[in-house]
């Protein structure tokens, strides 16, 4: 980890990695997709509606590991200064954003035919929407906070405090009665999902991971930039 | 998939947003990167 706080290095290491990184992306989702939309069967009872689960889940366990990444970069700022900490955690909400929303939407599409109603205030879908306020808030306190060191200060306490939320989110539907399913994947006795609709999802799972480490490497190499170009821009004032 | 089912609309409608939502992302960061390094590139020159 503290070889990769030299930002020329890491900036270094993901100009090699990005060309894989994309590679496997593209071939993650053209095999994802092949699983979910051609080979893998429609369900008995939702009929092909159940696809849908091939985009909304991938997306919300993304959402919720994105969070992850803000907080443990976030407890890194603070246990271990490291210098591209706040960076990782500063441009991966966006993208976590992105992430919340479609598996909020895609889950409100998935609702209507099977449930018959596009949203209820059940302990998942809630806890899932104040993850997405969460990510705004993250991203609001960085464009309020002008002075870069103040609101890496207070967007660190925001991460940590909110992954308070991960877990509810994840365990609401053990822990409440909810219109939500129970997991069907990650359960201490094993996935309650047919193999011929698990592999899509899982391979849809690490397109989904996979795409959001090409675009963390991306946007943390323009964030060092940005820094830099600030740092320019100051001197040159100074030098007026 | 049979396109022609019940509510096929709705996996269409969530694959569509999915995609242009992604695709929106990757193009966003990928042009926000684009736009600092050649601003990198334009200061580091002499």
């Amino acid at each position: 980890m503290h070889y990769l706080a030299n930002p020329a290095r890491f900036v270094s290491l993901a100009n090699r990695a990005l060309p894989y990184v994309w590679t496997i992306t593209v071939a993650l989702f053209a095999i994802g997709l092949f699983g979910a939309l051609v080979t893998a069967p429609a369900d008995y009872q939702q009929g092909e509606t159940v696809r849908i689960m091939y985009v909304h889940v991938p997306a919300a366990w993304m959402a919720l590991l994105v969070y992850t990444v803000m907080a443990l970069a976030s407890a890194t700022a603070i246990i271990f200064r490291h210098p591209l900490a706040d960076a990782a955690a500063k441009v991966a909400a966006p993208i976590g954003l992105v992430f919340c929303f479609l598996a909020l939407v895609t889950g409100s599409l998935w609702g209507r035919p099977v449930w018959n109603t596009w949203w209820v205030w059940d302990a998942r879908l809630t806890s899932m929407f104040v993850l997405f306020l969460l990510y705004i808030g993250y991203m609001t306190v960085w464009q309020a906070i002008e002075e870069p060191h103040r609101a890496a200060m207070v967007a660190r306490v925001v991460a940590l405090v909110g992954f308070v939320n991960v877990p509810i989110v994840k365990f609401s539907v053990n822990w409440w009665n909810s219109l939500h399913q129970d997991a069907s994947v990650f359960r201490f006795d094993g996935p309650a999902i047919a193999p011929s609709m698990l592999w899509p999802l899982l391979v849809m799972g690490l397109a989904y991971a996979f795409l959001f480490l090409a675009l963390q490497l991306v946007a943390m190499r323009s964030e060092i930039a940005a820094r830099k170009l600030r740092q320019i821009r100051i001197a040159e004032i100074g030098e007026r | 998939m049979d396109f022609t089912a019940t509510y096929s609309g709705f996996v269409i409608g969530a694959y569509a947003l999915s995609a242009t939502m992604l695709t929106g992302l990757v193009i966003f960061i990928l042009a926000r990167d684009r736009v600092l390094r050649t601003e990198m590139e334009r200061k580091d020159q002499p």
